[in-house]
């Protein structure tokens, strides 16, 4: 009989600020979860180097986001709107901690984006990020942040995008029965909200081993009280599951990218769906 | 001169023979009024109902209590259920315009059955809306829209992206916008790297960069117009979406009034209106948060007020009605006549809408007809004028006083006008009817029609009959006993009473009424069945007991002599004058005495009262008229040498009328004469300057008024009263005067000239003029002339010896 792994109890959560309204939305989604779990919350900004480069060219010209007008790119300007910046994203941060009674850090550095956050966050027990930030073009899929951490940064990281709200999130997690799936299943008992509920896609290569799994699971997850659905899907290809995903229309997405499926069709699935996503 | 006799008793009293009533009580006759001797009053009232040209407006006149109200009301009560039932009415709103919110006419009873279908509407809409918004279809059609532009752009951006990747040209997001930059994996090149590369290649760098830079530019000025063009297509698509909810709504709405073409015209507007303004409908999470302290809570308020803009403010319901409206407006201000703006306080302002436009009486009974008394219409500020603008111009414009005049400083309404067809009824007395005619030239304009209403009726059995009936109608309608035909003949000679004369009957039915209720209140005392005459009889002399309190006062003072009335001797020069008091409305007699001294004078009567200003005009022509008598008697060949003056003994408090004329005359008559009056004697009546007596007004409470002084005294047989022979018609005298003149104790003399009179007060002839041109020496007038003779003579030889002296 399989063992549900012993949660990771999650302490600390980092969350990734540039003031674009995915990074609010992910804001939003931490804080409330750190709330339920007790942890603490700290917000990470990151001066991109970049741009601190770009100013320092000769011939670099910003172009206006609502006038189409060119302006030379001084240093100084920058600087003091990245501080701007900063500011905004530490005093958000501040509100939503003082709202919800919960202890907070803000921490500023700076270098290429994707780097800094995934090293702010090793120190915590849980990413929190935009599905995509301040990227120029608003295009789909994930932005180049949160493909990094996808790609290299630790476990578990949450994927938010604006639209959901973390305090009635229904959840899904995917489950096959592999390691990953059920670290993905603890990781999910422990952040949700007990009054909501908690939807299984349970993935067995079979017909009867969905039902297995489905037995076992149930006399686990009994214990702990939540009202929990079970659906069934046979194990299949990124796409299909994209599709039911997309039928049950549940909130948060929780997986593993460690199950039976690759790794590549999960990343793949990630970077695809519109949900926000739990990776484990 | 033949002296009158006096009055037989039957002279005295105009008895109602209880046989002459074919009915036993009054539960044998019907229980409703037809009017009787109001011919000339219906005859007007028909008229004016039937003309339908503009000013033939009614006004009824007459005394108080005479039935004008319930006379007119039993008229329209049978005339108006056979005219046609008026329109309905109702403001609805103006879309283009919604300070002048439009009046709708529907036939009758439609107006509140619209109204209802709108509210039903606008319920439906709440679900129909939102749940046509909401649907997937829609959604998806919305997000797809949204895509398509935001893809679009990515695209171009990504384009440019892609480009500038192939030349190793990042693009960079900017705290405000774009910017391009060299990049090397993945990174912007270091500005020192960047410095230590060949002038030819940076220049190649910047080369791409303005090239690439410019073409982002172009993109960027494309967003606003691609914006616009995709707000234009979701507000096509919620136009689309809207409009296929709605149609069907209205549709069904439309059918059922296509006959009426103004309905179906403001359904095509409130179509297009709802369409335009769908999102009212849908209500949105976020508007919520935005309730202030003191405000209605958001959801309320915002649900509110988009379904008053779409409500139908019934302003005239006569679904209900029969025929043409008879409406009685009790309270004739000017904002119940004409209607009103109400405002509710909204966060310290005033807010209105057409939902506040209240109506007015002239709206209830527009196409039919209106009764107002006129002395409240006059009463109200401002509502004559309002009521004369309104039947000028033939239509019902509601304007708030308040903004006529500035009184609140808010946005007010300017509702479409309603068309006017109405009769308009005041009631009024005479005084009323005669200022308004003098003093308003509108009022002869609008009110052509004047229905003179009689305050009495002949008393002839027709007249009689009709007391009968209205007894009848009070007791059917206040449900009282019923009265026996004794009973109503009492009244019928009651009635006689009130207008002080026998052969009328008062027409003043709230003093029937009262008197009606008073009898059932004794007969229900004594535990009677059926009214009788004598319950009547006590109403009666309660009512006048209740009311005699001055009265005894007065008596009583002259029992005692404080007051100083002789009933008994003979006196030179005084005489008992009658006068009417009539304290609240109670009226009764008193006699008074009038005295006359005369001394050696230049010809004139000295009036007393006229010279402390305690008479009145009226008496002091009474009063001069006597010196044109006395010197046409006594003066034609000779100066009239004496001065005579003239008093109301114990007057206290002025006196008018003339009807004491004659008294003094006698009284001067007695003093020049010398010849004594007697004092058993009491005299009314009113002289002319060829000593004629004439009628005088209050001769019963006059003569009763003797009586009972000399009641209380006690009848001798000697006691009278002298009337002018022209007051014998209005005799309707009490009980016990009547009984005491059939028992030769009291006695009434109809008197036509000074001469009869004097006659009977002295015992003496007059005396006529003989053939020489000379009054016998033993009658009076001839002793008058003896005794002026030698006035004069003692003048003359007054005068010739002071003018001895002065020489």
């Amino acid at each position: 009989m399989p063992e549900l792994h012993k949660s990771t109890h999650i302490r600390r959560i980092a969350v990734a600020l540039d003031c674009s309204p995915h990074s609010k939305a992910s804001l939003g989604a931490a804080a409330e979860l750190a709330r339920q779990l007790n942890a603490e919350l700290t917000g990470i900004y990151v001066e991109d180097i970049n741009l601190l480069r770009m100013a320092n060219l000769p011939f670099c010209h910003e172009i206006r986001m609502y006038t189409s007008e060119s302006e030379t790119f001084d240093t100084s300007t920058l600087e003091r709107s990245l501080k701007v910046q900063a500011k905004a994203a530490e005093q958000s941060l501040q509100r939503i901690a003082e709202d919800l009674m919960i202890k907070q850090s803000f921490r500023v550095s700076r270098g290429i984006v994707p780097e800094e956050v995934i090293a702010a966050a090793g120190e915590a027990d849980l990413l929190v990020l935009g599905r995509s930030g301040r990227s120029p073009s608003c295009r789909k899929g994930l932005g180049s942040t949160a493909r990094k951490a996808l790609e290299e940064g630790k476990r578990p990281v949450l994927f938010i995008r604006p639209g959901f709200s973390a305090k009635e999130w229904p959840v899904l997690v995917l489950y096959d029965g592999s390691e990953g799936s059920r670290q993905a299943l603890s990781t999910a008992l422990s952040i949700i909200n007990p009054d909501v509920t908690l939807n299984v896609l349970i993935l067995g290569e079979t017909h009867e081993e969905s039902v297995e799994l489905e037995l076992a699971l149930s006399e686990i997850i009994a214990l702990r009280g939540s009202a929990v659905e079970y659906h069934h899907l046979p194990l299949s290809s990124g796409q299909t599951l994209m599709r039911y995903i997309r039928m049950v229309d549940s909130g948060l997405l929780v997986l593993s990218d460690r199950m039976k499926i690759s790794r590549e069709e999960v990343h793949a699935l990630i970077n695809e769906i519109d949900y926000p996503v739990l990776l484990v | 001169m033949a002296i009158p006799s006096k009055l037989p008793p039957e002279k005295l009293y105009r008895t109602c023979n209880p046989q002459e009533f074919s009915f036993n009580t009054t539960a044998d006759l019907e229980g409703h009024v037809t009017a009787t001797g109001q011919e000339r009053a219906f005859e007007a009232i028909s008229f004016s109902m039937g003309i339908k040209h503009d000013g033939f407006n009614l006004f009824a006149l007459g005394p108080n209590g005479t039935g004008k109200q319930t006379a007119i009301m039993h008229f329209l009560g049978n005339s108006a259920p056979q005219s046609p039932v008026p329109s309905d009415w109702c403001y609805v709103n103006n879309f283009e315009k919604p300070r002048h919110p439009k009046a709708l006419r529907l036939p009758a009873g439609k107006a509140c059955s619209l109204s209802r279908a709108m509210e039903q509407l606008v319920e439906a809409l709440f679900t129909v809306l939102p749940s046509a918004f909401s649907s997937e279809e829609y959604q998806a059609q919305e997000k797809n829209i949204h895509e398509e532009f935001q893809e679009q752009q990515a695209n171009e951006i990504g384009e440019l992206e892609k480009k500038g990747a192939k030349e190793h040209i990042a693009l960079i997001k900017t705290p405000a916008g774009f910017a391009f930059a060299p990049e090397k994996d993945g990174e912007v090149v270091k500005p020192e790297e960047f410095m230590m590369l060949k002038k030819k290649e940076r220049d190649s760098i910047e080369k791409k960069i303005i090239a690439l830079k410019t073409a982002m530019q172009s993109i960027m000025a494309q967003i606003p117009k691609s914006q616009r063009e995709t707000q234009k297509k979701i507000k096509e698509l919620n136009r689309n979406v809207a409009s296929f909810a709605v149609k069907p709504l209205i549709a069904e709405l439309r059918t059922e009034y296509t006959a009426i073409e103004e309905v179906s015209r403001y359904l095509e507007v409130l179509e297009a209106d709802i369409i335009e303004n769908f999102d009212q409908f849908i209500e949105k999470e976020s508007d919520q948060k935005e309730v202030l302290p003191g405000m209605y809570p958001g959801k309320f308020l915002q649900k509110g007020a988009s379904f008053n803009r779409y409500r139908v403010n019934v302003i005239v319901d006569n679904s209900a009605t029969r025929g043409a409206p008879v409406v009685y407006e009790d309270k004739p201000a000017c904002q119940n006549l004409v209607g009103d703006i109400e405002h509710i306080a909204q966060m310290g302002t005033l807010v209105t809408d057409f939902t506040l436009i209240k109506q007015g009486a002239l709206h209830r009974a527009n196409g039919g007809y209106l009764l107002i008394d006129a002395r409240r219409l006059l009463a109200e500020p401002l509502a004559y004028e309002a009521l004369k603008k309104a039947l000028r111009t033939r239509q019902i414009r509601i304007e708030s006083l308040a903004q006529l005049y500035s009184l609140v400083s808010t946005v007010s309404l300017e509702p479409e006008p309603i068309p006017l067809d109405i009769k308009v009824i005041l009631l009024g007395e005479r005084n009323l009817y005669y200022i308004l005619s003098d003093y308003d030239p509108d009022f002869s304009e609008l009110f052509k029609v004047a229905a003179d209403f009689e305050d009495e009726l002949s008393g002839d059995l027709d007249g009689k009959l009709a007391y009968a009936r209205i007894i009848s109608s009070i007791v059917h309608k206040d449900n009282l006993h019923h009265f026996d035909r004794a009973a109503v003949a009492r009244i019928v000679e009651h009635g006689s009473r009130i207008t002080g004369d026998s052969t009328k009957l008062s027409t003043h039915m709230q003093s029937i009424s009262d008197l009606v209720h008073e009898a059932d209140y004794y007969a229900t005392a004594a535990t009677r069945e059926i009214v009788q005459a004598e319950d009547v009889q006590h109403a009666i002399d309660a009512k006048l007991f209740r009311s005699s309190r001055i009265r005894e006062k007065i008596r009583e003072a002259t029992l005692r002599n404080s007051i100083l009335i002789d009933t008994d001797s003979e006196k030179i020069g005084q005489i008992n004058g009658l006068a009417i008091y009539s304290p609240g409305g109670q009226r009764f007699g008193h006699p008074g005495r009038i005295t006359a001294r005369v001394r050696l004078g230049k010809g004139e009567v000295i009036d007393i009262e006229r010279e402390v200003k305690m008479g009145g005009p009226i008496h002091s022509k009474g009063v001069m008229i006597l010196s044109g008598f006395l010197g046409a008697r006594f003066a034609y060949d000779q100066p009239l040498s004496l001065s005579a003056s003239l008093v109301f003994e114990q007057s206290y408090s002025g006196i008018e009328g003339d009807s004491a004329s004659s008294a003094e005359l006698y009284a001067l008559l007695s003093a020049i004469s010398g010849v004594p009056v007697r004092q058993c004697f009491a005299v009314t009546g009113s002289v002319n300057q060829f000593g004629q007596v004439q009628a005088i007004g209050g001769v019963n409470e006059k003569i009763e008024g003797f009586f009972d002084l000399c009641k209380a005294r006690g009848l001798t047989g000697k006691h009278g009263v002298l009337i002018p022979a022209s007051n014998v018609r209005n005799l309707m005298l009490r009980n016990d005067v009547v009984m005491a003149v059939k028992e030769g104790l009291f006695a009434i003399f109809p008197v036509s000239d000074v001469d009869e009179g004097i006659e009977i007060l002295t015992g003496i002839a007059a005396g006529e003029l003989d053939k020489t041109g000379l009054y016998p020496d033993d009658s009076i007038n001839g002793m008058a002339v003896i005794r002026l003779k030698k006035m004069a003579e003692k003048i003359k030889k007054f005068s010739s010896s002071s003018d001895d002296d002065n020489k």
